[in-house]
């Protein structure tokens, strides 16, 4: 009932005329950009950040949240329609691509929006009934627990987004290397500024998310030299009723999953899409057209997809600690605007928590009305050429630069974190656990000083405290299991190698 | 050709030393009472072990080429710097002008009234957001 009641306070703040159309600016801007080859939801809202500097608190958190879950959608209409896959809808490349090879562009592209609209909806009660829950277990929470949670996080993180433990560890130590240039807050002392007053207040952020997702991103796109031909079937929205009716279990599979994938640390939309795709395959009584352009390929991940973006907020605003890299980009605007997130967040500011709560379900309205009738509109974006988009993305990355301390100098900085990027590509490193160890660093670290200062320098404090010693204990486990499969496979394969030789000789 | 491998295992250690050796000429302290310089010490030594690993992995693993093409990163610095310039020295126009024309060397073919139509619409938008924005990008 108590839920019942902050939903209805949140849509009186998300219903306001000035939020209606932040949210709906949001949603147009993240689905046109997140339509554009290359940029997901991560380079979107890095390229957009700048843009909610200058409107009100709850407006530019209903924005950012709209162009979040817009940019969301925008790739899995990109990803359906001409197979272009971005890291956040590889998986609807499957089975929609599979459909639009069928001529099933228009049922595909329903699917995919009335399934994100129905795992929108499920995430959203599963958030205003578990944020503020998880807020107040998150009261207990000490310095050391703080420590550990984060801990947990780079290594979830850093396995679940690049798939080596090593590769995605060594961006989050990196990031928050980077988070250390500046004055330190505890003596004053600069850090690592290499005499630039430009660097005492830190690396930018905006700087280095334009740089290693925008500027880095564009070369890279640049390099591939693909010229994609633009979309150019025939679209029928409507799907019949026994069609219909396929969708329905599917996408609400997919939006359990996806909720609860959401919450955890290093989960998000990527894996909860894999993992109801993997469900649908297993359970569904279509399992064997999955794979070849099925409904349910389509409507469970999507539902997945939209589900983790929006239970994602969920460890943000309860626990004040980012799962993700979009999440941390998300964290940062709400320190921008003088909000931090975490337990006292909802006490605080409940005007901001269930307004964008709220806003969230509005924004999936939007989006459905958006998105299926005026599918054929945003296609045409596809017509765009690369070499007309790409002078204007670094335009507008100039002007992001630029617009946050009226500084051209600002750009030089940018123009090194696209160089830094870009090397960091070339060499396989995934950027986006940089960006989390990037924006957690300073509060590591600031914890890790309070838990070392309070235990009189003892290490052991961490194994004295039950949860940071639960979350030290299963990252232990973690990373020796990772340790323990590598050798293994070293072993295997030095053992096959060992049979083949002497066949071959 | 470099092995990207062990690129990778370098650049992780030449960026962990370079910390180091920063984060050691500032007062270390001790754990109760840590100095500026004692976190990123912390945080260099289990990166220099990654980068190690990463090496020792490489040299039991086939190597795997770099590759990689300066001209696309060299000319989009390049749109970059220039706009900077330009738009300090001259204004804002200039430095679309500069931005546009420098990159377009990066696509796959260029065109002269394909930039110049692009640095107009860029124009606009630039007058769009400083009029109706508040962006004090100086125009003229």
């Amino acid at each position: 009932m108590e839920v019942l009641q902050n939903l209805a306070f949140g849509f009186g703040h998300a219903l306001t005329p000035e939020n209606l159309l932040y949210c709906a600016v949001g949603c147009v801007v993240g689905t046109l950009v997140g339509l554009l080859p290359g940029l997901g939801p991560l380079a979107t809202i890095s390229l957009l950040l700048p843009l909610t500097y200058s409107i009100p608190t709850g407006g530019a958190l209903i924005m950012l949240a709209g162009i979040y879950y817009g940019a969301q959608y925008g790739d899995s209409v990109s990803a359906i329609t001409m197979k272009i896959p971005h890291a956040s809808s590889i998986v609807a490349c499957i089975d929609g691509y599979q459909m639009t090879l069928k001529g099933k562009t228009g049922l595909a592209l329903f699917t995919a929006g009335v399934s994100s609209f129905i795992g929108g909806t499920v995430a959203i009660v599963v958030l205003a009934s578990l944020a503020p829950l998880l807020g107040s277990i998150a009261l207990k929470f000490g310095p050391t627990d703080y420590c550990a949670l984060m801990l947990f996080g780079f290594v979830c993180v850093s396995f679940v987004t690049t798939g080596s433990l090593l590769n995605g560890l060594a961006m989050c130590l990196l990031g928050v290397l980077l988070g250390q240039v500046g004055t330190d807050l505890e003596t004053g002392m600069e850090r690592f500024t290499m005499g630039l007053p430009s660097l005492i207040d830190g690396v930018s952020l905006v700087s280095l998310a334009l740089g290693c997702f925008g500027i880095a991103e564009i070369t890279k796109n640049l390099d591939a030299k693909e010229e994609r031909t633009p979309f150019n079937g025939k679209i029928k929205l409507m799907p019949t009723w026994p069609e219909f009716k396929r969708i329905i279990p599917s996408a609400l599979r997919g939006s359990v999953v996806g909720s609860f994938l959401g919450i955890l640390p290093g989960g998000g939309p990527v894996i909860a899409q894999f993992a109801a795709y993997g469900l649908d395959k297993k359970v569904s009584k279509y399992k064997d057209e999955i794979g070849q352009g099925a409904i349910e390929g389509v409507a469970g991940q999507a539902a997945a997809d939209e589900a983790a973006a929006r239970t994602s907020f969920i460890p943000l605003m309860s626990i004040g600690i980012p799962e993700n890299a979009v999440m941390a980009l998300m964290m940062a605007a709400f320190i921008i605007k003088g909000i931090q997130p975490g337990p006292n967040m909802i006490a605080k500011h409940p005007d901001l928590f269930w307004g964008l709560v709220a806003s969230m379900w509005v924004g999936n309205c939007f989006l459905l009305l958006l998105n299926v009738p005026l599918v054929r509109f945003w296609l045409s974006v596809f017509k765009i050429p690369y070499n007309v988009l790409f002078p204007s993305i670094l335009f507008f990355c100039c002007v992001g630069t630029f617009s946050i301390n009226n500084s051209l100098h600002d750009i030089y900085t940018t123009a090194a974190f696209g160089l830094i990027g870009y090397i960091m590509m070339r060499l396989a490193f995934d950027p986006a656990p940089l960006m989390l160890g990037f924006i957690l660093g300073p509060m590591l670290e600031e914890y890790f000083r309070r838990s070392m200062l309070l235990s009189r320098g003892s290490f052991l404090t961490f194994f004295e405290h039950p949860i940071s010693a639960t979350l030290l204990s299963l990252l232990a486990l973690f990373i020796g299991w990772q340790i323990f499969t590598t050798l293994r496979g070293r072993k295997a394969a030095a053992a096959t190698e060992g049979e083949t030789q002497p066949a071959s000789s | 050709m470099l092995n990207q491998n062990v690129a990778r295992g370098v650049f992780l250690a030449a960026v962990a030393l370079f910390f180091a050796s920063n984060a050691l000429r500032y007062p270390i302290g001790d754990l109760a009472h840590a100095g500026p310089g004692l976190f990123p010490l912390l945080i260099c030594v289990p990166l220099l072990i990654i980068a190690g690993a990463i090496i020792w992995q490489a040299r039991l693993s086939a190597p795997v080429p770099l590759q990689f093409n300066p001209k696309n990163i060299v000319l989009i610095m390049a749109s970059l710097v220039g706009f900077v310039v330009a738009s300090e020295y001259v204004n804002a126009i200039a430095g679309i002008v500069v931005l546009v024309f420098i990159a377009g060397f990066a696509g796959t073919n260029y065109s002269w009234v394909r930039n110049i139509k692009i640095a107009l619409g860029l124009i606009v938008v630039a007058y769009v957001f400083q009029r109706f924005l508040g962006l004090n990008l100086r125009l003229i």
